[in-house]
């Protein structure tokens, strides 16, 4: 009786908003027109990071190009990264003012929102306003932006795939002369843990955290049931049944009883005081310069596995634009300059010339190595000390990487090399397929708290695993795993003959 | 006389209107406030039947044309082996706070209001107000320096008596008195205001008369200022009972550093709801999960306001 | 009259020796209670090298007071966040306190025609919510609040939680004897609130009070959601923006993988961190004693009829 009521009453609360809402609607006023005589359009574009200081002052920089060249006068909204999801949950669902948004596989889930119908259809676009960048961007990302086959957001070029690798202390690797070029599998580092216990008391031999995930040589499509890397009969399977996750979670049990690893592992986070050996990360070329100057000393590294690329890892940077927008063709077209304008693609990233960022010379030597690769500008960026902290943006959330100039202390030909990377990423055999988990939405949701409560412990090989890795299938079978394999095996089956 | 046109006046409708007019114009402002943020957006509890879908502009377009799905969304509430643990640590840990959260206040507020130098009870109040400014994620760290298995403070001293070190974050045996203290620690200070602020409230000449009886300390609390307090010890309760359902989020997720081996001791509603949405964003599913708690919340409520009007109804909520 | 109060509780003490164990078991809590708060306050001024060298210490090795020098160099900004908290808060809870006080006030009155009714309203929004979605909503699309100041007041000057409370202060602090005679020497109901009934029950309006600026100071869910504007960020969001990122971005690094480590690279450290914490929360240590004042001084009955 009381739940009618309630009812009751949000109807007559939705019938009274709908009133007043009529009521105050208000339009906007007088338009602005640039020097060809355009209408001015102002486009609210979301993006994913915590804002910055001279934002509104580079906005403005780019504002006085963008209203002459294509009419646009850009509003940039930084959202932090905790408040992403939820933020663009509540603009993307309630319809508020918004024309372009950052969407990913890890924040604002992309084929999320382009299934709920949030993003506008780019197809018919990409062939008129958007035709130069996608010609310029890698077929590939484009294939992997395709949900149903249809385009919902313009990928940010980077690297392609996700690549798994253990991260050498430099220091120790030199001491012992270790050959860690030709360490892959999770068993080939076991004799130089070995060393490392016994003759560097301080160090630990393998360093883990709370987010550690034991080398999976699958496609996750959801966690924790997928495709196994190489498998082209398309079998769906749970990762923790597959033999390689099984004897590689021994492996890691081995480990961690024989004290190679740090007792607090399945819930530390990166102390970086803590000395160790070697360490998972998911690097992309040139990775070891970037960990290395988080953690303060060298590092080197060596990748686990091949490169395989997947929706998941495809999907790590796109711009989407609001189905409702009133103005699809000028934000197609300003995803088109972004992606494709030298001068307005380095604005947005480094900030404004002379304030942010100095031009620096390229050398000649390098500049003749590299001649003839892709991606070469005739000048480097250096950085302003003193303001590079009031406008430092992540590099892909507007646009691709291979549009802006490198750094002074990075190669000329980085992106060269970022291409060559993609190029040869190999193609995970669920590439392209998209899982609709509507029909089992309600065991998905149930997945993540039998994951989050040992997943964590059996990946660092913290708990016993005669007693937990049963214990973790029985509660994903009480969840309906089963269920979701049998729904997702159906689609992939549906997917492989529509392909083929 | 009065009395009299005062009576005839309420027998209409705008007589009573007016005999009212006054104190019904200091509770509109107010009537205002909650017709708008609170029941206009009361239309927010529809999501939850629906599997929301955007396919035009607008909220209640889309709203209207998505699928209705009847129950649909309530189903993952329980769909976890492990919903009947979830419940029963949402239950029993609020029904501790419950008992806990007037007790240990009205103590420290007896006590505070006691001791005969009233620069000293300054301090000490400010002093256990200071926890309720740090956010469980900063409580977290502290906590985190104590009881870190490695380098932690207590592992050492434990070490320093030859002990063996405990790994805290694996052992959930522990965690159901460190999660009870915590939560006390953090609201004690904010919860004895109120109680503190009855008692300044109690007239002096209740206190004269006792002395001049010659009753002596603890029985002017126990015959004085105990029933006094009363109504807002009440109040406080009934209300208390609504939230059993709801949990906060910091106290069970980030205090144990979402730790998986302590999630039999940890887990509740809140917890459970959030980690099954973080792998899927559907709104509908959010908001009956919302509705649920609090559904069950108001029915608490309502028992509870019952049974205390029927054994006092002075203090009922009304 | 105050001479006279003084002398029974003079009179009314207890025991010394009592006095020294109540003293022990608060002094005891209080210490429980500002040791985080020194450990915060201890890592704020702690070397980042050395903190990341050694972790966490009581007695930091090295101190520096460079957080503290980056937030006054980050100046404008934090500054301004300060001046946006104390207006919100200032603001808001002087409104929260007339609404809340005046509807609390007509509820506590048993002659009150329309009170089953007006209780009756408080009640379902105590427990039931539109959520988050349908808030939004109604604040930036029907009262077209966002990016404005009161889009951080109005959404949380009222609840049912504090009328409730504010009404049983009244019904109890206040004899009805008090009101009926005021109503009978003519006196009308805005009288009898702001000059009777408000002095009498000061230390409630003192507790509402306080659990509202409480409430303003330490809230930043309503800025997440309703400001866009960096002009109007206040001081608390800045420090749980910071929080969640780098929680988000520890948590997703296996999905970001390099990305997330530059990302990371960009935010503030521990220490500024906690120098944020302790420069958010000091001033509004101050405020309790602002408020503490009206527990001890509230006005008996007694001195009413006087």
């Amino acid at each position: 009786m009381k739940f009618g009521l309630l009812k009751r009453l949000a109807a007559v609360s939705m019938a009274a908003v709908m009133v007043i809402g009529t009521m105050t609607g208000c339009g906007k006023s007088g338009s602005e027109k640039n020097k060809n005589g355009d209408e001015v359009v102002e486009l609210v574009w979301y993006q994913v990071g915590d804002p910055q200081k001279d934002q509104e002052k580079v906005i403005e920089k780019a504002n006085e190009y963008l209203v002459d060249k294509i009419g646009v006068r850009l509003k940039v909204n930084s959202v932090g990264w905790g408040d992403y999801n939820q933020k663009m949950q509540v603009v993307i669902n309630t319809g508020d003012n918004w024309d372009l948004c950052f969407s990913c596989s890890w924040a604002n889930d992309y084929l999320q929102n382009a299934n709920k119908g949030a993003f506008l259809v780019l197809d018919d676009y990409l062939e008129k306003d958007g035709k130069e960048m996608y010609e310029s961007i890698d077929p590939k990302f484009w294939e992997a932006a395709k949900v149903k086959g249809k385009t919902y957001g313009v990928p940010s070029e980077k690297e392609i795939g996700s690549m798994p690798m253990w991260v050498f202390t430099k220091e120790y690797v030199d001491k012992y002369k270790i050959p860690y070029e030709k360490i892959h599998t999770l068993e080939d580092l076991e004799p130089w843990l070995k060393i490392i216990k016994e003759k560097e008391p301080d160090v630990v031999p393998m360093y883990l955290t709370k987010d550690y995930t034991a080398p999976t040589y699958m496609d996750k499509i959801q966690d924790p049931i997928g495709i196994e890397y190489g498998d082209d009969t398309l079998t769906v399977k749970n990762v923790f049944e597959t033999d390689k996750m099984k004897s590689t979670l021994k492996t890691m049990r081995k480990y961690y009883e024989a004290g190679y690893i740090n007792k607090d592992a399945a819930t530390a986070s990166d102390d970086k005081a803590q000395k160790r050996f070697v360490t998972k990360g998911d690097g992309q070329p040139y990775a070891e310069l970037v960990w290395g100057k988080d953690l303060g000393y060298e590092v080197v590294a060596s990748p686990i596995m091949d490169t395989y690329v997947t929706n998941a890892s495809a999907r790590g940077a796109l711009t989407a634009i609001n189905a409702q927008t009133k103005n699809p063709e000028k934000a197609v077209a300003l995803l088109n300059l972004i992606n494709t304008d030298e001068y307005l693609r380095n604005l947005l990233n480094y900030g404004i010339e002379g304030e942010h960022w100095e031009k620096a010379e390229v050398p000649a030597e390098e500049a003749e190595t590299a001649k003839g690769k892709p991606y070469i500008y005739d000048t480097k960026v250096k950085l302003n000390e003193e303001t590079r902290k009031d406008y430092s943006v992540a590099y892909w959330v507007q646009g691709g990487l291979f549009g802006t100039y490198v750094l002074e202390n990075e190669p000329i030909d980085k992106w060269a090399t970022f291409k060559e990377f993609n190029d040869a990423s190999e193609v995970a055999p669920s590439f392209g397929f998209d899982f609709n988990l509507d029909p089992v939405s309600t065991q998905v949701a149930g997945f993540r708290n039998v994951l989050d409560e040992f997943g964590k412990s059996l990946y660092t090989g913290s708990v016993d695993l005669d007693e937990y890795l049963p214990k973790l299938q029985e509660k994903l079978k009480a969840t309906g795993v089963d269920e979701v394999i049998e729904e997702m095996q159906k689609q992939i089956d549906e997917w492989q003959k529509s392909e083929k | 006389m009065k009395e009299i046109t005062k009576k005839k006046q309420r027998d209409t409708f705008l007589g009573r209107l007016k005999a009212n007019k006054e104190l019904l114009l200091l509770s509109t402002p107010g009537a205002i406030w909650f017709f708008l943020f609170a029941y206009l957006p009361l239309f927010g509890i529809l999501v939850a039947f629906k599997k929301y879908r955007i396919t035009g502009d607008g909220f209640f377009y889309n709203l209207f044309t998505s699928e209705t799905v009847g129950y649909e969304n309530f189903k993952f509430l329980f769909s976890s082996g492990d919903a009947w643990i979830i419940v029963r640590n949402t239950v029993l840990y609020n029904a501790v706070f419950v008992v806990l959260g007037v007790a240990i206040p009205v103590v420290l507020a007896l006590l505070l209001n006691e001791i005969k130098n009233k620069g000293m009870m300054k301090i000490y109040q400010s002093s256990m107000f200071l926890p309720y400014f740090l956010s469980w994620v900063v409580v977290s760290y502290c906590v985190f320096a104590f009881l870190n298995p490695e380098k932690g403070y207590f592992n050492a001293i434990i070490q320093q008596f030859g002990g063996n070190p405990v790994s805290w974050y694996a052992e959930k045996s522990y965690w159901p008195f460190i999660i009870i203290f915590m939560s006390q620690w953090k609201g004690m200070g904010y919860n004895t205001v109120v109680y503190l602020a009855s008692i300044c409230g109690i007239d002096n000449t209740y206190y004269e008369a006792a002395v001049l009886d010659g009753a002596a300390k603890w029985q002017q609390i126990k015959y004085i200022t105990l029933p006094l307090l009363k109504p807002v010890i009440t109040i406080l309760l009934i209300m208390a009972v609504g939230g059993i359902f709801k949990a906060d989020f910091g106290l069970f997720f980030q205090l144990p550093r979402d730790s998986g081996p302590l999630y039999p001791v940890t887990n509740v509603l809140d917890t459970y709801i959030f980690r099954a949405l973080k792998t899927n964003g559907e709104i509908g599913m959010s908001s009956a999960a919302a509705l649920f708690q609090s559904t069950v919340g108001f029915i608490l409520i309502m028992i509870a306001n019952k049974i205390v009007s029927k054994v006092d109804n002075e203090n009922a909520l009304f | 009259m105050a001479k006279k109060n003084k002398e029974t509780i003079g009179y009314n003490q207890i025991k010394s020796s009592t006095n020294i164990v109540f003293n022990i078991i608060l002094g005891l809590l209080s210490l429980v209670c500002i040791i985080p708060f020194l450990f915060v306050i201890i890592i704020s001024i702690t070397d980042e090298q050395s903190l990341a060298m050694n972790g966490y210490w009581f007695i930091p090795e090295k101190l520096s007071l460079y957080a503290y020098q980056y937030i006054m160099n980050a100046g404008e900004s934090i500054i301004r966040s300060y001046g946006v908290t104390i207006l919100v808060t200032v603001l808001g809870t002087i409104i929260g306190l007339l609404l809340t006080g005046t509807y609390a006030y007509a509820l506590s009155r048993k002659s009150y025609a329309y009170r089953k009714f007006f209780t009756k309203v408080i009640t379902i929004p105590m427990l039931f919510s539109g959520g988050m979605i349908a808030n939004y909503l109604i604040v930036t699309q029907v009262l077209m609040l966002k990016d404005t100041i009161w889009a951080l007041i109005l959404p949380i000057c009222m609840n049912s939680f504090n009328v409730i409370v504010l009404r049983t202060f009244f019904k109890t602090s206040i004899p009805d004897a008090v009101v009926e005679s005021a109503k009978i020497d003519g006196a009308s109901e805005w009288r009898l609130f702001f000059q009777i009934v408000v002095p009498m029950a000061l230390p409630g309006l003192a507790t509402i009070g306080l659990f509202l600026t409480l409430g303003y100071w330490n809230d930043w869910f309503n800025a997440m959601m309703y400001i866009d504007d960096s002009k109007l960020m206040p001081l608390q969001y800045m420090l749980i923006r910071i929080e969640s990122s780098i929680d988000f971005l520890a948590s997703n690094k296996s999905m970001m993988g390099v990305d997330g480590v530059e990302a990371a690279a960009n935010l503030p450290k521990e220490t500024i961190k906690m120098a944020i914490v302790v420069i958010s929360t000091l001033p509004i240590i101050f405020a309790y004693p602002f408020f503490q004042r009206y527990f001890v001084n509230g006005l008996t009955v007694g001195a009413v009829k006087e």
